[in-house]
């Protein structure tokens, strides 16, 4: 367990000082990171080893307006659900290789009290798009106990834009389904 | 009586304008419009130039819309692209048209009027506060592209080429899958002045999302 944190944080350290300018602090910053890296075979691994909680995840990122005006409400859900079998879960798709703009997500997360778990998608990032077969962001995919997806909500049809409205009410059919 | 091959041709035909005339005829990645739409018509938008754009003023025979949006840094990290796509096209029978249809204050006219200086814009920039015509082209990122022919139907919609540029925050581009190679909006140009088929005609956009207002 520690030997797998003490890998994350260096990673962290690899993306910060693979960008293109170290930020001022940077090393204090590692201290309080709050965005986990993780691989796209990692994340799935993780989906994986959700089963038997209904899980939220939010799909976001620094450089996605939207994303930032929608993800308060995402912490709002979770300290609702708190103790209702529900996992809230954030996968950033920042550039890894942009060192402000991670420093940007970090502050974001702590300024928000994102105390779930928040994960950075360590991936080229046109790749990822691909990989987690997503158009856009923000995207709000919400998986069954038993781990099947059940609800899909994205930006992807612009007279079907989802809403926070969306969010609760897909939420509550999969509580209610499972 | 119509004989068989007359009847397959009437069946095809009506296929044909059924497909056309139906709403929410999706292509691969765009969830409202397929190749062969009609490019939608649009009236008196304003432009960042002081003068207005309407659709019967396109008088070339392959337009360009790019929806864009000034404060993405999707759109920052190609614009120099588009400006070398516009430079490239300039002179031939090639109309490129820039629009804008988000609502938030930093891309609306006045604003992008800021940025097409900034970026050195050689195109007509619009801004459609209506959001009508990205509503019919199913347009969502920013940018992404649509090309139509001289009969003006859809011939390419996606990305500008294979790999999607943004601007880092400390303001250096970068390419996420290093240098282009694939140019699929000037292949698409090239392919339809010569009355040729798009090499390719629809690929995945990258880019900022756009906000759509929600009352429709």
């Amino acid at each position: 367990m520690g030997g797998k944190l003490s890998a994350r944080l260096l990673l962290v350290g690899m993306l910060l000082a693979g960008g293109c300018s170290r930020p001022p602090g940077g090393e204090r910053a590692l201290e309080t990171a709050s965005l986990v890296p993780i691989s796209f075979a990692g994340w799935q691994e993780k989906l994986a080893g959700y089963r038997g909680s209904v899980v939220v995840v939010d799909f976001w990122a620094t450089w996605c307006a939207p994303c930032l005006e929608r993800f308060p409400h995402m912490v709002a859900l979770y300290e609702r659900y708190k103790g209702r079998g529900v996992r809230f879960v954030s996968v950033s798709l920042d550039d890894t290789g942009d060192a402000g703009a991670l420093e940007r997500a970090r502050e974001f997360l702590k300024r928000h009290k994102a105390t779930f778990e928040n994960y950075l998608m360590d991936e080229n990032i046109t790749d990822a798009f691909a990989k987690l077969d997503l158009l856009s962001i923000p995207a709000v995919l919400i998986y069954g106990r038993d781990g099947r997806l059940r609800h899909k909500l994205t930006g992807d049809d612009p007279n079907r834009q989802f809403t926070s409205e969306d969010v609760d009410r897909a939420l509550e059919e999969t509580l209610k389904l499972d | 009586m119509l004989s068989r091959g007359t009847g397959i041709r009437t069946a095809v035909l009506l296929l044909f304008a059924v497909g056309i005339a139906l709403p929410g005829h999706a292509g691969k990645f765009n969830k409202v419009v397929d190749l062969g739409a009609a490019m939608p018509e649009f009236a008196d938008l304003p432009a960042v130039d002081g003068k207005t754009l309407s659709s019967r003023d396109l008088k070339e025979s392959v337009v360009v819309l790019v929806f864009l949006a000034n404060h993405c840094p999707w759109v920052k990290g190609m614009d120099g692209d588009l400006v070398k796509l516009a430079a490239r096209f300039k002179g031939k029978d090639v109309r490129i048209v820039g629009v804008s249809v988000n609502h938030r204050e930093d891309d609306r006219l006045e604003a992008m009027k800021v940025h097409a200086a900034k970026a050195g814009y050689n195109f007509t920039y619009v801004y459609d506060e209506s959001q009508e015509l990205g509503r019919k082209l199913g347009a969502t990122r920013t940018p992404e592209y649509f090309v139509f022919d001289k009969a003006r139907r859809l011939v390419y919609m996606g990305a500008l080429h294979n790999s999607p540029a943004s601007m880092r925050t400390d303001g250096t581009i970068n390419y996420t899958k290093g240098e282009p190679t694939e140019f699929y909006v000037a292949d698409a140009i090239e392919a339809a002045l010569a009355g040729k088929a798009a090499p390719v005609d629809e690929t995945r956009p990258q880019g900022c999302t756009i906000e759509y207002a929600q009352s429709k």
